[in-house]
């Protein structure tokens, strides 16, 4: 079928989807021929080492840390998963081999937009798919996923995307947003789908939890954010961000991507402008002056991070001023991370369309890249 | 110590064809020869421990060990000298004695010194530490500080916030002298109303009255005509037939 990576630099890795052969390449002499890999296992393990044109195409969608605190799991659009060991990244005898990926394999046929990390699990999703690898296994090289689910999707004609996933701790379940236009809850107990929200219009970009009220937060492509209550699946409130004249950007669209709550306060931007709200009072409090649309947002001590269009980082007052904007590599930004795993290694990850990931020690300013 | 004074120059010849390349105070490393025991007495002991210990004792050389030695050789010679010696040669001795007494005063006084120089240093060593130490406190107390500093600033952000959304609506003790003065109107506007109407009643029921007055005066007019009417057809009809 059709050919995925090729380039004509003498490491070749030349990948057919739906794979009879794959050949290794190297100085143009076939290096290696493996039997016909039509088994997801073989086909992780055959790991590529990319071209210069691939990684200049390469960005990465996702990022979680391990729950030690020690390891960075990336996700690309190649689909592929990288680890990246932060101690001896941030170690003061670093080099830069550190820097680069302990591991990467393949883990999806298509983009990995969303990685969650658990007390012991990496749960990744890519194709529609979702799969949990065990962190332990991950750490001693064994790329065996433990569990692969899909939500039941109604049309089987194309499978839709996952843009994002969110642990709900109270009940230990996952709330999966897709391309389905709905909102799934898997409860990660029993592997079972629990409920279906269903009411955006388009599909669902980002999601979130409220843990106090037990809410789920949705936004979509369809402008609306939707508030959903976790036990009885209906929805409680529906925020048409775009309709509010200060928010609405109507030369970006209406859609929403970053979605993040503070359980009273709720940070969505996307086509509208970046803004704050109350989640009591359903009102916009602050509207931050940022150009370009905004991808994710979180909320650290008494500042808001944000990443989006641009090559930067963008720190914001609560009251809607932006602090400071610090560089980063990337073009544009799609993945901010910060570990909160680790005492020792509390650093700001950044990733986006490049196949560098920054890495902040100090908040205001860039330490290093880690590269896939 | 034993102190050879004999075979002076047989030792000098004999060490000179050593080689010592080490310290830079070899100087008199003759003399020290001449004066202190040989290696063979000692037994096993190698020359580098000779040379590390001889030099060790007095590394200088420069004054010291030669004025013992000038001590030493004018002795011998006033010791083996037949008759009397010179009067000046006596004082000369004592001062050099004097002379070596006190620089080794002046030893002891240095060795006093630096013991207590180590004590002050151990001291302000351990003041160090302890400086060391309160000043992490300290750090963890501030950086403890700046969290809850932090938390108190995200509030009074969130506060401001919301008092800028609150602004926005009117003040409430307005609204409600608003609603006051709208209510008074409309209680005089029915008062008003009641008034009107009760006067409307009144007349309506008035004109009510006098229509049906004037009715009856009417209808009494009406029979009182035609009962007139009436008699005068029978008084007409009357006289016709007579």
């Amino acid at each position: 079928m059709a050919i995925q990576h090729f380039t004509t630099y003498p490491r070749v890795l030349c990948v057919s989807t739906d794979v009879i052969t794959a050949r290794l390449y190297w100085s143009g002499f076939p290096l290696c021929v493996s039997s016909p890999c039509d088994s997801p296992e073989q086909r992780r393990s055959v790991c590529s080492r990319m071209g210069p044109v691939e990684l200049l195409h390469m960005s990465v969608f996702s990022q979680s840390f391990s729950p030690c605190g020690r390891f960075l799991a990336a996700g690309n659009n190649y689909g592929e998963i990288a680890l990246f060991s932060l101690s001896a990244a941030l170690s003061p005898e670093a080099t830069a081999l550190s820097k680069k990926a302990v591991l990467t394999f393949t883990a999806h046929e298509g983009p990995i937009f969303s990685l969650l990390s658990t007390d012991c699990f990496l749960l990744s999703t890519g194709n529609g798919e979702i799969s949990a690898w065990s962190w332990t296994e991950l750490i001693k090289k064994n790329v065996k996923p433990l569990w692969t689910k899909r939500p039941n999707y109604k049309s089987s004609l194309e499978i839709p995307e996952i843009n994002s996933m969110m642990i709900q701790s109270r009940d230990n379940s996952l709330v999966i947003g897709g391309g389905d236009n709905n909102v799934h809850i898997l409860d990660l107990e029993h592997g079972v789908f629990k409920s279906v929200l269903q009411g955006h219009s388009d599909y669902v970009h980002c999601v979130s939890v409220r843990e106090r009220e037990s809410e789920i937060l949705s936004g979509g492509e369809d402008g609306a954010v939707r508030i959903w209550d976790s036990r009885t699946g209906q929805c409680v409130h529906c925020i048409e961000v775009y309709k509010y004249e200060s928010c609405a950007r109507p030369q970006y669209g209406k859609w929403i991507s970053c979605l993040t709550t503070d359980s009273d306060w709720m940070l969505c931007g996307g086509g509208p402008s970046l803004s704050l709200w109350h989640l009591r009072s359903l009102s916009p409090t602050s509207i931050f002056p940022l150009t370009g649309c905004q991808r994710q947002a979180t909320f650290h001590q008494d500042m808001i991070l944000a990443v989006g269009d641009g090559a930067f980082v963008s720190h914001c007052l609560l009251g809607g001023e932006v602090k400071a904007q610090i560089p980063c590599s990337p073009q544009s930004v799609n993945t901010l991370q910060l570990n909160a795993n680790s005492s020792e290694h509390q650093v700001l990850t950044v990733g986006g369309s490049s196949d560098h990931i920054d890495v902040f020690t100090n908040l205001s300013y860039r330490a290093f890249s880690l590269s896939f | 110590m034993t102190r050879l004074g004999c075979l002076p120059t047989l030792n000098k010849h004999r060490r000179r064809k050593r080689p010592f390349a080490a310290a830079g105070c070899f100087v008199h490393f003759r003399l020290f020869n001449k004066v202190y025991l040989a290696p063979s007495d000692m037994g096993a002991v190698t020359d580098d421990e000779v040379i590390r210990k001889r030099l060790l004792i007095d590394g200088d050389g420069a004054g010291d060990d030669r004025r013992i030695n000038v001590l030493l050789k004018s002795f011998t010679k006033w010791c083996n000298s037949p008759g009397t010696p010179e009067e000046g040669f006596t004082q000369r001795m004592l001062s050099t004695l004097a002379q070596c007494e006190f620089s080794m005063g002046k030893t002891l006084m240095v060795y006093d010194m630096n013991l207590r120089e180590m004590e002050n240093y151990e001291k302000i060593y351990t003041n160090i530490e302890q400086n060391i130490t309160s000043a992490h406190e300290k750090i963890a107390e501030c950086k403890k500080e700046i969290q809850r500093a932090k938390r108190i600033r995200k509030n009074r952000q969130e506060y401001d916030a919301l008092a800028k959304v609150i602004q926005q609506h009117p003040d409430r003790h307005e609204t409600l002298k608003q609603l006051e003065a709208l209510d008074k109107e409309l209680q005089q506007l029915s008062h008003i109303k009641e008034n009107v109407d009760d006067k409307l009643e009144l007349r309506k029921k008035q004109f009510h009255v006098l229509l049906s007055t004037i009715q009856e005066l009417q209808q009494t007019l009406e029979n009182d005509e035609k009962s007139d009417n009436d008699d005068n057809i029978q008084e007409s009809l009357a006289e016709n037939g007579e």
